[in-house]
């Protein structure tokens, strides 16, 4: 069944409840975003990224009457793919693989002074390899708001709808996660 | 044998080949209704029970015999130790967290912080704590709970236990009856023992107390360590606060309110002599 392209994803969802097809649709709409969050979250094997895609989206259709239409349906989708993630290392011990596709600009800005002069930090700018080194190495909790927030450009609302915590949280991990990575580049970035 | 599964080239094709393939549905709305309101209903439960142990922490203060603390303790640490109440402090602290692990499971219990929970909950508990102990169900609460924890007593069974000291000059009991003028009574302490007490350094305060009858708190000097003869310098009233009234019982004897004894220079040096004897004085005159 063909569905109109300009229904929104919640609607979408709505129907999928009585027509799997259209769950399709859904999948089509998010698979390339998600794999490209799961692999700014360190999942660095396409394979292990599929897998993961795979099981969330099982799992969103299998959650749907869950679904709070409150909420946005992406964010909704983006908690299960990060929990699938989670689960992932946590059940392969697996050591985060960032992997950064020249997308690093917008967090080395944000890390960056109010007042840096631009021409001083494009000359001292970090290569993109290590950055995702650093997102590597901080806990998981730091780099999930930091991808969340500067390479997936959610809202602080929706990144707390994503994680699960409330938006003060949202922030104070936010502004700890930017002070661990700049002291990671005493360098670049005054603390 | 079943057939190899074909190759499929994208990530929708083999979701639904795999949600056909192993009959997976949607789980029904009325499962995440149901757990919804669970966690809720768990959640108020646990700041419900929070309230009923705020309401037993609160009859417990009340009732802790704070001003006599000179009296019963040797100082006020070892009272607070005794009197302070611990066990529903940490109930509350418990439920409490109980409630907010509750909530926190609900849909949209991950939106409030732990602080505004915890907050939320503590007050609540309070307030209905407080309408709880106005109606009686604090001290209700603290005697059906009664000796079943092994390390917990009461505050009423532990405050008894305290007036039951004669050779440490506290008796405590009900007045039976009262001679002429005073000058004597007969209470029967929280054993059943039977005393008669010398009135005769009793000021005004102690003997309106006496002869309004009823429990009171004497503290005094044992007139000898086997002897059932007690000698009072203080009387103070027992009233147990937070409790479901219990009726007034008629008065023992009418006293004149210009008592030639109500002059505390008249006590006896025996009296004195008593340990905490000026504090007992400022709470006498401040009307205990």
């Amino acid at each position: 069944m063909r569905m109109p392209p300009e229904l929104t994803d919640e609607e979408i969802a709505r129907r999928a409840l009585s027509d799997k097809e259209a769950f399709a649709l859904l999948i089509e709409r998010y698979e390339a975003k998600l794999a490209r969050y799961l692999e700014r979250l360190g999942v660095g094997v396409r394979e292990d990224r599929e897998d993961i895609l795979q099981n969330a989206f099982i799992k969103a259709y299998m959650n749907l009457n869950s679904f709070d239409p409150a909420l946005a349906f992406s964010s909704w989708m983006y908690r299960i793919a990060h929990n699938e993630a989670m689960s992932f290392f946590r059940a392969k011990r697996a050591r985060p693989q960032v992997i950064l596709d020249g997308e690093g600009d917008a967090l080395i800005t944000e890390l960056a002074d109010e007042g840096a002069d631009p021409a001083a930090l494009a000359e001292s700018r970090l290569s993109q390899g290590e950055l995702a080194k650093a997102l590597a190495a901080v806990p998981s909790a730091y780099r999930d708001v930091l991808a969340l927030r500067f390479f997936e450009g959610r809202s602080y609302s929706e990144i707390s709808d994503i994680l699960e915590v409330p938006v003060g949280t949202v922030s104070t991990l936010l502004y700890r996660a930017k002070r661990v990575l700049r002291a990671r580049f005493p360098d670049s970035f005054s603390l | 044998m079943t057939a190899p599964e074909q190759p499929t080239t994208t990530l929708a094709a083999r979701v639904l080949a795999r949600i056909a393939r192993d009959r997976i549905v949607p789980r029904p709305r009325w499962e995440f209704i149901f757990k919804n309101y669970f966690f809720w209903t768990l959640g108020a439960l646990a700041v419900a029970l929070g309230a009923f142990a705020f309401s037993a922490a609160l009859f417990e203060v009340e009732n802790a015999g704070w001003r006599l603390a000179v009296a019963t303790h040797p100082d006020f640490l070892t009272f607070l130790l005794s009197a302070a109440p611990f066990l529903w402090a940490l109930a509350l602290a418990l439920f409490v967290l109980i409630g907010y692990a509750n909530i926190r499971r609900t849909n949209r219990g991950y939106r409030y912080p732990l602080a505004l929970i915890a907050f939320g909950a503590v007050i609540t508990s309070v307030a209905l704590g407080s309408a709880l102990y106005a109606f009686g169900l604090g001290g209700e609460l603290e005697e059906a709970v009664g000796d079943h924890p092994p390390f917990y007593r009461p505050i009423l069974v532990a405050e008894r236990s305290w007036w039951l000291a004669p050779e440490r000059g506290l008796l405590g009991g009900s007045v039976v009856s009262v001679a002429p003028g005073i000058s004597s009574f007969t209470l029967r302490d929280f054993a059943g023992g039977v005393w008669r007490v010398d009135g005769s350094d009793l000021s005004a305060p102690d003997l309106t107390v006496v002869a309004r009858g009823g429990i009171v708190r004497v503290v005094g000097v044992p007139a000898a360590a086997t002897s059932s003869v007690f000698h009072a310098c203080f009387v103070f009233p027992w009233e147990i606060r937070g409790a479901q009234p219990e009726p007034v019982p008629s008065p023992l004897a009418a006293i004149s309110s210009t008592s030639e004894r109500s002059a505390p220079a008249a006590r006896s040096e025996e009296c004195k002599g008593i340990r905490p004897y000026q504090q007992l004085r400022t709470l006498e005159e401040a009307g205990l």
